[in-house]
């Protein structure tokens, strides 16, 4: 009788336990309530309760095992925070690879379990998270209670992150897209750094005859030869091409966008015979490990380039994206930040304002210029000598830079018109279709999806 | 027999927990993701009703479900005819072996107890371009193709490469099925055929082959079903790329979901995906007629 008894106890025990598991959990939409209320209610809870505020932080690139020195920054960071506020917060990162971030991060959301601060691209990924309520909207936060700390970032900055007048995050580091090219490599060929698109082919030319691979792309990839083609639309038409097809007066199919795409084509005949299948990373190696004469890429890449190749350093050089003759400004450049979003469901916004000012404080901007070679967001002053050889390189160009553009497919209708922008492209690269078709596909994308809603 | 089966408590008893299971885990959730298909939803906010909306978008308008159709169906028969034919012929060839029968049976279905995922991403480096096969085929001075980017073709390469990549991690798991049936046969029925003068494809071709027919039918279902609904090789070798060529319905399910949050349009992939299943078993049972014979 007792066995009897103690297995229908236990059964039911695992019954229990297991549709337990499936129950649903509410959702908090922490959104609409005011981040102050929030505050104190955080401050209070870890008042009474005693106990260390656990907060996670989610990351695109693992922390133990990187090379990047922007990553080994953060993980710097982190480990900072922890010692810093230890017995009150602590912080535990959750990391993936770049390539899967976004679909974890997504699945966690609709799990309701999003990381209490995760680092996001700007433009329609931001966009999507905050449209689904999970940021938290940080305006008051930043400009009333924590107006200080706002007032130390570089002006401007928060313009990508603002949506309907709020700021949905905190940008880390601010990095430009620029051409990176081996200076032996072009000395040894006799080419010369190029300021148009034909000068730049010639270049190519002279290096391909020296026996060099010209240009080191990735289409395995896709936003590594989207961002060229990205820079290729906006020479050809500038910012009203963007600004045109977002807002359905300008079709795809117009001149601008087919000459950019031909010349995309044009130029990948300069790439090096593997890009069809190369993942970022190994595009990016073959540059530093002097397997290609040049790189496109934005300028966080230093970090990578130096931190696996310190040697190449030395012999590294940057030019401007080259303008296309009859085409539009060709001192625009393509910009981007790494942000700091917070979930709008955390239940300790403090811990997450103060792993936010570490991210931002001037140890960690002085380490983002000096070491890591990207640019500060607040206005610190750095050792230049101490800093990479790039980033002087890279401030240099950003100096006469006359406007700036994000990365064409996060600057899309929604991450979809990016993936569909970005796929176009592989499709004209990989010559599965022709320039007129590739570009139709993307028409018809946004005839469907984005014009007629 | 009839006593048990007149104690309506303890049929309850011994049902109920596989029943509640099934209902929680299964049931539930299947009529949910019914109702989320015909819903316009983005998991952060309430669904909207839409009808058959979804359905008719992904039959007229989504181009990339066509090609997710087409490398499933592609992937099914692919699957179901390399596995039977190599784990039917690993199995008697195994089961008719004197020594190293254990050795050879454990090497073939080592891969089926591995990670798909993990076996994936070998796989993926093995037809990367710059390690594994081309280097070895460089060896011999032959340029190695786009193993896992190439584009051309009704049926891509990328999708026979992962075909073959199933192929090597599932076959040990038909074969053990087979061996398990031709195990059961009885000796003497073979004794009986040589005595009459058959020899071994004969007595392969009028004994083993009709006495494993059940197996035939439980193997190819699993095959096809498996298959249909193949996710972890195909997202770790091409995620689906490039450009959606090598999409499977899973896949093409995980990214609508996951990737743009269309949850209720995913949910749509996945009732057909759920009738596409039905619908194979069912043709299989129905198309394959199965005695039973005494062994």
């Amino acid at each position: 009788m007792k066995k009897k008894l103690l297995s229908v106890l236990l059964s039911t025990a695992m019954l229990v336990s297991i549709l337990s598991g499936c129950g649903e959990t509410t959702t908090e939409t922490a959104a609409s309530t005011e981040t102050t209320e929030t505050t104190e209610v955080a401050e209070a809870e870890t008042e009474a309760s005693g106990e260390v505020v656990e907060i996670n932080w989610m990351f695109w690139d693992d922390l133990e095992a990187t090379e990047d020195l922007m990553s080994k920054g953060y993980a710097e960071v982190i480990d900072r925070f922890n010692t810093q506020y230890e017995g009150v917060y602590h912080c535990t990162p959750i990391t993936t690879n770049l390539e899967e971030y976004d679909t974890k991060l997504n699945a966690l959301i609709a799990a309701n379990d999003c990381p209490d601060v995760y680092i996001c691209n700007p433009g329609p990924n931001l966009t999507q998270y905050v449209e689904a309520g999970a940021a938290m909207d940080l305006t008051d936060l930043l400009q009333n209670q924590e107006a200080d700390w706002y007032g130390t970032f570089t002006d401007g900055i928060f313009e990508r992150m603002t949506y309907d007048g709020k700021i949905y995050a905190v940008p880390t580091n601010f990095a430009a897209a620029l051409v990176f090219y081996n200076t032996e490599m072009f000395a040894d060929a006799g080419a010369e750094v190029p300021t148009t698109y034909d000068e730049w082919l010639v270049s190519c030319q002279k290096l391909q005859d020296a026996g060099y691979t010209p240009i080191a792309c990735s289409a395995g990839t896709p936003w590594c030869l989207s961002m060229i083609a990205g820079y290729l639309c906006d020479r050809e038409g500038g910012p009203d091409n963007l600004v045109g097809v977002n807002s359905g007066t300008l079709d795809w199919t117009t001149d601008t966008f087919i000459n950019a795409a031909t010349k995309l084509s044009e130029l990948s005949q300069y790439f090096q015979p593997t890009a069809a299948g190369d993942s970022n990373d190994q595009a990016t190696a073959a540059f530093y490990n002097g397997e290609a004469a040049m790189l496109v890429q934005g300028s966080w890449v230093i970090g990578q380039i130096n931190g696996n190749n310190p040697d190449f350093e030395s012999k590294c050089g940057v030019f401007s994206f080259p303008a296309v003759e009859g085409g539009a400004d060709p001192n625009r450049m393509i910009v981007k930040t790494d942000n700091l979003v917070v979930s709008s469901t955390t239940e300790s916004v403090d811990a997450c304002v103060a792993l936010m000012k570490c991210f931002t404080d001037e140890t960690a901007q002085k380490y983002t210029a000096e070491v890591s070679g990207k640019i500060p967001v607040i206005d610190v002053a750095f050792d230049e000598a101490a800093a990479p050889a790039q980033l002087a390189y890279v401030m240099d160009i950003l100096k006469n830079a006359t406007g700036t553009l994000g990365f064409y497919n996060e600057s899309l209708a929604s991450v979809e018109a990016g993936d569909t922008f970005d796929n176009a492209m592989v499709d004209i690269f990989l010559g599965n279709v022709t320039v007129e078709d590739g570009i139709q596909s993307i028409q018809d994308y946004y005839t469907e999806n984005v014009w007629n809603k | 027999m009839d006593r048990i089966l007149r104690d309506k408590k303890a049929i309850i008893i011994f049902i109920a927990p596989g029943f509640i299971l099934f209902t929680a885990i299964l049931l539930i959730p299947i009529c949910k993701a019914f109702y989320y298909s015909l819903c316009d939803w983005n998991a952060l906010s309430k669904p909207t009703f839409v009808g058959l909306d979804n359905f008719i978008k992904l039959f007229t308008k989504d181009k990339f479900m066509k090609i997710a159709l087409k490398n499933s169906v592609f992937f099914m028969l692919f699957s179901a005819i390399t596995q039977q034919v190599t784990g039917l012929f690993l199995a008697v060839i195994l089961s008719n072996i004197k020594k190293g029968k254990n050795f050879f049976k454990n090497i073939y279905y080592l891969p089926c107890v591995l990670s798909s995922a993990a076996l994936g991403l070998l796989w993926s480096f093995m037809f990367n371009q710059k390690m594994g096969v081309n280097q070895i085929l460089a060896m011999f001075g032959i340029d190695g193709p786009l193993w896992l980017m190439d584009t051309k073709g009704f049926i891509v390469l990328p999708m026979w490469v992962i075909g073959f990549v199933a192929t090597w991690q599932y076959t040990g798991s038909t074969m053990m099925l087979y061996m398990a049936q031709i195990s059961g046969i009885s000796g003497s029925l073979y004794e009986a055929s040589y005595i009459d003068g058959a020899n071994k494809l004969q007595s392969f071709r009028h004994i083993t082959l009709p006495l494993i027919k059940p197996m035939v039918v439980t193997t190819l279902s699993l095959n096809c079903i498996g298959s249909l609904k193949f996710f972890d090789l195909v997202y770790n070798m091409t995620s689906g790329g490039p450009n959606h060529r090598t999409d499977v319905l899973a896949t093409h399910l995980y990214n609508e979901g996951f990737q743009y949050f269309k949850y209720g349009y995913a949910s749509a992939i996945g009732i057909v995906l759920l009738v596409f299943c039905l619908l194979v078993t069912f043709i299989i049972n129905k198309g394959l007629k199965v005695e039973n014979y005494e062994l």
